[in-house]
């Protein structure tokens, strides 16, 4: 039975595209109603274009970068040549970012209980090993009421970065923070904290918070973070002791 | 400036900006050299200001300028022998789109996917899924035939629909 089993695929993507008039689009609409391949071929078309609109809508939400600001203004001779593959500029240095991401949330300004302190990661530390071999998504607790958990890890421009979570159930307390791979150690770069939400002591997992997700979320994208290792990558880096 | 004013001109081109970043990133996969992109495409658009029509949409001429700069550079490096390793391209939402971790795995993905595209179908799939473009707005600011814009979108989206259904795991 050939009669009307589909629509041909560039019709429906015209009309996923918004491409036809009112007068197709309904003959469309009318189709689709009876015919669910159709229809799940046009719901993954738009699924697409609405995960593409995110993907990349962060500059629609951002300001105009000064040095296109100038440019347009008139005021710098000339923009630099672009090249690939992707050259990082990360002006802001510790302090000057870690300034900016105190505004959302607490910066832990001393050493904590939890061993998440802003410097390098003494080997032989507890953490140190954690973060060399500790798979993402485990927990394991560091006493009675501290658990630490491995969020993710991220490849950057210099060499990985884990998301770091420490929950410490006895000072009601959530820290984050963001360790980097550095020379031939780690360096805890970011130390986020906030207060627990109330939780039943029965919860082995707490989310955290917005905010501090958030606030992590930039320094990532400062780093130059693309997407997470999956467990065999991550395992693969674990094994070879974090050499790329 | 063929009858617009100068400051006119410059006002619409700081609106533009947004949209020009987003552009600019869909097509180089990382916010730096999206940005250099889009400063060195405000700059020629200022140098050939005279070029512009009035009346005429501006967003296309400048999508057209950010994209004949991309692909010049593309072929510099061509000749120099380097390449475009989707690996090599960091990728950044600015923390904007995402803050899941899962969420920021899919987004990342859609990117990923994105860049593994060829160039011609990166660009109609940016102008039409991104910039709501129509056909013939994006065959005309990318100097080809809409017939061209239809197959590149229809080759783009049979390599991206099976990745993003795959992170998605939306259909059944």
């Amino acid at each position: 039975m050939m009669r009307e089993t589909t629509l041909d695929k560039a019709r429906l993507a015209a009309f996923a595209d918004g491409e036809l008039s009112p007068e197709e689009a309904a003959a469309v609409v009318m189709h689709l109603a009876d015919h669910p391949e159709d229809q799940a071929f046009v719901d993954d078309l738009m699924a697409a274009n609405a995960a593409l609109i995110r993907a990349f809508d962060a500059p629609m939400t951002a300001p105009v970068p000064p040095a296109i600001l100038a440019v347009i203004d008139g005021q710098q001779a000339r923009a630099k040549v672009v090249s690939f593959p992707g050259r990082r500029a990360f002006a802001l240095a510790g302090v000057a970012l870690a300034a900016s991401v105190a505004l959302a949330v607490v910066l832990v300004p001393g050493p904590r209980p939890s061993g998440l302190t802003v410097g390098p990661v003494a080997q032989g530390q507890v953490l140190h090993d954690l973060l060399q071999s500790l798979p993402s998504g485990q927990t394991v607790p560091l006493t009675a009421a501290q658990d630490l958990t491995i969020l993710a890890t991220l490849p950057t421009t210099a060499g990985h970065c884990r998301e770091v979570e420490v929950i410490d159930r006895a000072a009601g307390r959530l820290d984050m923070a963001l360790a980097c791979t550095a020379d031939a150690g780690w360096r805890v770069d970011v130390v986020l904290s906030e207060p627990l939400p109330d939780t039943p002591p029965d919860q082995a997992y707490v989310p955290a918070g917005g905010i501090e997700t958030e606030a992590l979320t930039l320094w990532l994208d400062r780093l130059g973070a693309g997407m997470a290792l999956d467990a065999a990558t991550e395992a693969g880096m674990i094994a070879r002791g974090w050499v790329r | 400036m063929n009858g617009q004013r100068p400051d006119t001109f410059r006002r619409d081109l700081v609106a533009l900006v947004p949209k020009l970043r987003r552009f600019a990133l869909s097509l180089t996969g990382n916010m730096p050299d999206a940005d250099d992109l889009v400063q060195a495409a405000c700059e020629k658009a200022l140098r050939n200001v005279a070029q512009f029509v009035p009346g005429t949409r501006m967003d296309s001429w400048m999508y057209r300028i950010v994209q004949t700069l991309w692909l010049d550079d593309r072929r510099k490096l061509t000749r120099r022998g380097a390449s475009v390793d989707p690996d090599d391209v960091h990728l950044s939402d600015e923390g904007k789109a995402a803050s899941l971790p899962e969420d920021r795995m899919m987004l990342a993905q859609t990117r990923a996917a994105m860049l593994d595209l060829p160039r011609g179908q990166r660009e109609v799939l940016a102008l039409v899924a991104i910039e709501g473009l129509s056909y013939r707005e994006a065959a005309e600011t990318l100097d080809v035939p809409v017939g061209t814009v239809m197959s590149r979108l229809s080759r783009a989206r049979e390599a991206l629909l099976p990745k993003l259904v795959l992170s998605q795991g939306r259909r059944q």
